[in-house]
């Protein structure tokens, strides 16, 4: 749909958005009278606002909340505070019924959601001008629109001809939601969790749905990711996905690596993902094999959602000479070994209470503390002892996090057993401090760059039982409802059953993307 | 700075008048920060709620502007003034009348513009739809024990191997006529329509009909080279010195793709069905329900012969042969010959499978020992299969 910027070229006229089929032009009928008064009032208020949202969104929340009683006391709560759209005002809640009467300002902005407040209609008010604004600050952090205007200058056959598109489509029944389970096809449930990650990944999912891949090979695994989609965003089937061409596809593929995948047992799903990742990188990207190790960049779909890159920076103890090599990384693998809580430091005077690892610590561990290690310096020419440290050089659109749960024990009794360990995960992880710009002292109080280092939880694989046998169950968020997949069975999950889940993968996707 | 109140914004948390001041400052803070997850909450709900509201006041004035003018007209928006009790349709665009919340009660969906059932059809806040109303597709998901998020449920997995005891326990008695599986019994059509079976799927490389469940065991004999057939080409590369046939590692051999020969059944069709037995009790790959299990449930019975009709042919031959207990078991066949007729086109099985399933079906429907060509390929597949491992059939 023709979703025009609010904002035209010239930035001294503001517009209101234009009304689209249904949906009412205006929140409230007195938004209505406020953008239809003058052009005056509708600049200087989608300006103010504005300049609203950036205080909201990018300072510190101490501003937003913080108002000057009627008695001229200074006050800053924790509570939301409103913060009036016709005047430079923050009033409390107690405040806005007076500053209404005295002012006649009718228009209040909520100081955590921005949520516009009418107090006409003495309700919050939804106004489609506003929320686009809202929306973008709040998820992009700018109101920057050069990607929409440069779409714009091509020929828009919507614009012409209205019925371009639905002369063009067939619309997905209501009832498509790619939500249905697939069958397991004998010890496949570690290929029905990734397949399910993958499905409700909004951005393989638009890759796939709108015709990202094609192809003519046979036996594309691809093609039969292709296929997936479509029978589970536009057919109206509840039954499970018979995951037949995946499965062929799979057993076809000629991966040497991946071999002893291709087998009737039960398998690693981080291995299967892996693979997956791989093949669909083949199928879609530059034909390079991706190198473990090395810095590779392509511009394929795999490689534009999962790969990001990591920096470990050496250092020499002797001449303090800095190497840095920049690897890309499809997932990050964190042990779960040998990881300090931090809130088991603080509480060691306390005495030993029972903590729980979280995955920050994890990260912490990995991408925050050095390690020393012996190293070939080229200045001094000779071995050395040098600080090695990771960091996040460039972030991922989705976030694979991998336990390292399964390992491999040695000693006298070597196997292979599985660490149990419960780790809390957030809904919502904060990357900021891993990165390498993180790491050079940027963005101590930049809360745009916080919010791009943002991440949403979007899916996790859980494995139950042993290590030999058992059975991989995942969950999926839509939107913001969690669903439970059991192979063929899906179930609506609560967030407490997502969030206390004995993760083995994660997936987290950037929130200026969703 | 006054000293801080006793509790929150919320007044949840309320600490004892006489408390010490960190003790009142800890539980004003915690009631604040219940204050703001509530509003946040709250303000998502509203949020959702009210814009959907809204747009169904505006897609409910829109269709009667469309209606009133001519139908032959293709304008999108035609130039009419119309009037509800929410909104005011003028000069092609829509605003509100009062607040949606208060003067709108149903929900349109945005797509099709029909109302939203708002509640579960079952389980948990379940109520049964008004029969008059065509709701949208969309409806909400349903939470209930032992069913997924449509109310659908699935039968439970067949006799399969290894799992036998695990299976049976759940199972239900076919016997017992008050359990709901002698409800179930036999016909799908007596199957409440919310119990699924599980499908079948075409094998891309041999296009057999394989159960899912056995779906990728039956693809590392067929396309990988993992299980019995691999072990046993090896075995017979290593013993027979004309390994001119095997040098295809990825294919099993004796394919099984092959055409049957017309004379190939005749060959001897008793050992082959000794041979059948064994090597069904090795392996899962789909063939014929054995005659051992004495109360085969007669649904997954059903499911198998669905999938493979060769299967419930073998099993005649056997009972011909006179085996004891068969009484019931031939008539459950006979029953379940009939529902696989009725159930096949019915069952939605996702794309593929289903044209090959059906022309696959049908020869085998009457359970009478003649399918032809089909039995005969089996045989031939077989026997080739062991022809070079004669001294030891796998026991």
């Amino acid at each position: 749909m023709a979703a025009r910027p609010a904002t035209p070229a010239s930035p001294k006229n503001h517009k209101v958005k234009d009304a689209q089929p249904g949906q009412p032009m205006y929140g409230c009928e007195h938004t209505q009278k406020l953008f239809n008064q003058d052009q005056n009032t509708t600049n200087t208020s989608i300006q103010h606002y504005k300049s609203i949202l950036r205080s909201i969104f990018d300072t510190n929340p101490l501003i937003s909340q913080t108002t000057k009683g009627s008695d001229g006391v200074i006050h800053t709560t924790l509570t939301p505070a409103w913060l009036c759209l016709q005047c430079p005002g923050t009033l409390t809640e107690e405040d806005l019924v007076r500053h209404g009467s005295k002012k006649q300002h009718r228009f209040y902005v909520d100081s955590r959601n921005a949520a516009l407040y009418c107090q006409m209609c003495d309700d919050i008010v939804w106004d489609p001008t506003f929320e686009e604004l809202r929306i973008q600050k709040q998820v992009t952090g700018t109101f920057s629109t050069s990607r929409k205007r440069k779409h714009e200058e091509l020929p828009d056959p919507i614009k012409d001809n209205p019925t371009f598109i639905s002369a063009n489509t067939t619309i997905a029944s209501c009832k498509a939601n790619g939500l249905r389970g697939i069958y397991n096809a004998g010890a496949t449930c570690y290929q029905n969790v990734v397949l399910q990650s993958f499905l409700h990944n909004p951005i393989l999912r638009n890759f796939y749905l709108s015709d990202g891949h094609q192809c003519e090979s046979p036996h594309c695994l691809s093609c039969a990711m292709d296929d997936m989609f479509q029978d589970f965003y536009a057919s109206e089937v509840t039954n499970g996905y018979t995951a037949a061409n995946i499965l062929s596809g799979f057993w076809i593929s000629e991966k040497k690596a991946f071999e002893n995948l291709v087998t009737t047992k039960e398998q690693d799903a981080h291995e299967f993902f892996q693979f997956l990742a791989e093949e669909l990188h083949e199928r879609n990207g530059d034909g390079k094999k991706p190198e473990i190790g090395s810095e590779h960049s392509c511009t394929c779909i795999i490689h534009q959602t999962f790969y990001g890159k990591l920096q470990s920076t050496t250092t020499c103890q002797n001449c303090q000479g800095v190497t840095n090599q920049v690897q890309s990384f499809l997932d990050l693998s964190l042990p779960l070994e040998n990881v300090t809580p931090a809130s088991a430091k603080k509480k060691k005077a306390g005495g030993a209470k029972a903590t729980v690892m979280t995955l920050q610590d994890c990260l912490d561990e990995e991408y925050i503390k050095s390690d020393k290690c012996e190293y070939r310096c080229h200045n001094c020419s000779s071995m050395q002892q040098a600080r090695r440290q990771t960091s996040i050089k460039r972030l991922p659109n989705v976030l694979a996090i991998q336990f390292k749960r399964f390992e491999y024990k040695q000693g006298r009794h070597e196997r292979a057993a599985k660490i149990d360990t419960p780790v809390q995960f957030p809904l919502s992880l904060n990357m900021l401090p891993y990165t390498s710009r993180a790491r050079g002292g940027e963005g101590k109080e930049n809360y745009e760059l916080a919010r791009s280092c943002t991440y949403d939880l979007l899916s996790v694989i859980v494995h139950v039982g042993e290590i030999d046998t058992g059975h991989y169950v995942s969950y999926c968020r839509v939107g913001d409802q969690w669903f439970a997949f059991n192979d063929h069975k899906v179930e609506v999950a609560q967030l407490s059953d997502v969030l206390n889940a004995k993760a083995y993968l994660l997936f987290y996707m950037v929130r200026s993307l969703s | 700075m006054s000293a801080p109140e006793n509790t929150g914004k919320a007044g949840v948390l309320v600490a004892a008048e006489d408390a010490p001041i960190t003790d009142k400052l800890a539980h004003a803070t915690l009631d604040d920060v219940l204050y703001n997850i509530v509003h946040d909450i709250l303000i998502k709900v509203h949020r959702d709620e009210k814009t959907a509201r809204a747009n169904t006041a505006a897609i409910k004035v829109e269709k009667l502007a469309l209606n009133s003018i001519d139908s032959s007209s293709t304008d999108q928006r035609p130039d009419v003034e119309v009037e509800t009790d929410s909104a005011i349709y003028k000069d092609g665009n829509v605003t509100l009348k009062g607040n949606p919340l208060k003067t709108t009660k149903e929900i349109l969906c945005p797509k099709c513009h029909l109302p939203r059932l708002l509640h579960p059809t079952d389980g948990k806040g379940g109520k049964k739809p008004d029969p008059s109303v065509i709701y949208c597709k969309k409806h909400p998901y349903i939470e209930k024990p032992g069913y997924d998020i449509y109310g659908q449920t699935w039968v439970a997995p067949g006799p399969g191997r290894g799992k036998k005891k695990k299976d049976m326990k759940d199972k239900l008695d076919p016997n017992d006529p008050s359990s709901p599986a002698a409800i179930m019994e036999g016909s799908a059509k007596d199957r409440p329509p919310n119990v699924l079976s599980f499908p079948s799927a075409t094998c891309s490389k041999c296009k057999r009909c394989i159960l899912v469940t056995r779906l990728n065991n039956h693809m590392g004999s067929c396309i990988g080279n993992s299980g019995r057939n691999a072990s046993r080409a090896a075995a017979q590369k290593i013993s027979n010195s004309n390994g001119g046939s095997q040098n295809n590692d990825n294919t099993p051999p004796g394919s099984q793709k092959g055409t049957p020969l017309p004379t190939s059944r005749a060959a001897s069709p008793r050992k082959r069905d000794g041979d059948e037995f064994d090597e069904d009790a090795e392996e899962s790959d789909p063939t014929n329900p054995k005659k051992k299990k004495l109360k085969p449930t007669a649904l997954n019975k059903k499911v198998i012969l669905k999938a493979k009709s060769p299967a419930a042919t073998l099993k005649k031959e056997k009972i011909a042969k006179g085996s004891s207990m068969l009484n019931v078991e031939q008539k459950a066949d006979d029953i379940d010959g009939n529902s696989t007729v009725q159930v096949a086109p019915k069952k939605s099985v996702p794309k593929g499978p289903s044209p090959t399933k059906k022309i696959k079906l049908n020869p085998s429907k009457p359970p009478v020992p003649s399918p032809g060509g089909k039995k005969g390929k089996r045989d031939r597949d077989m026997e080739s299969e062991s022809s070079g491992t004669l001294s030891s059939p796998p026991r």
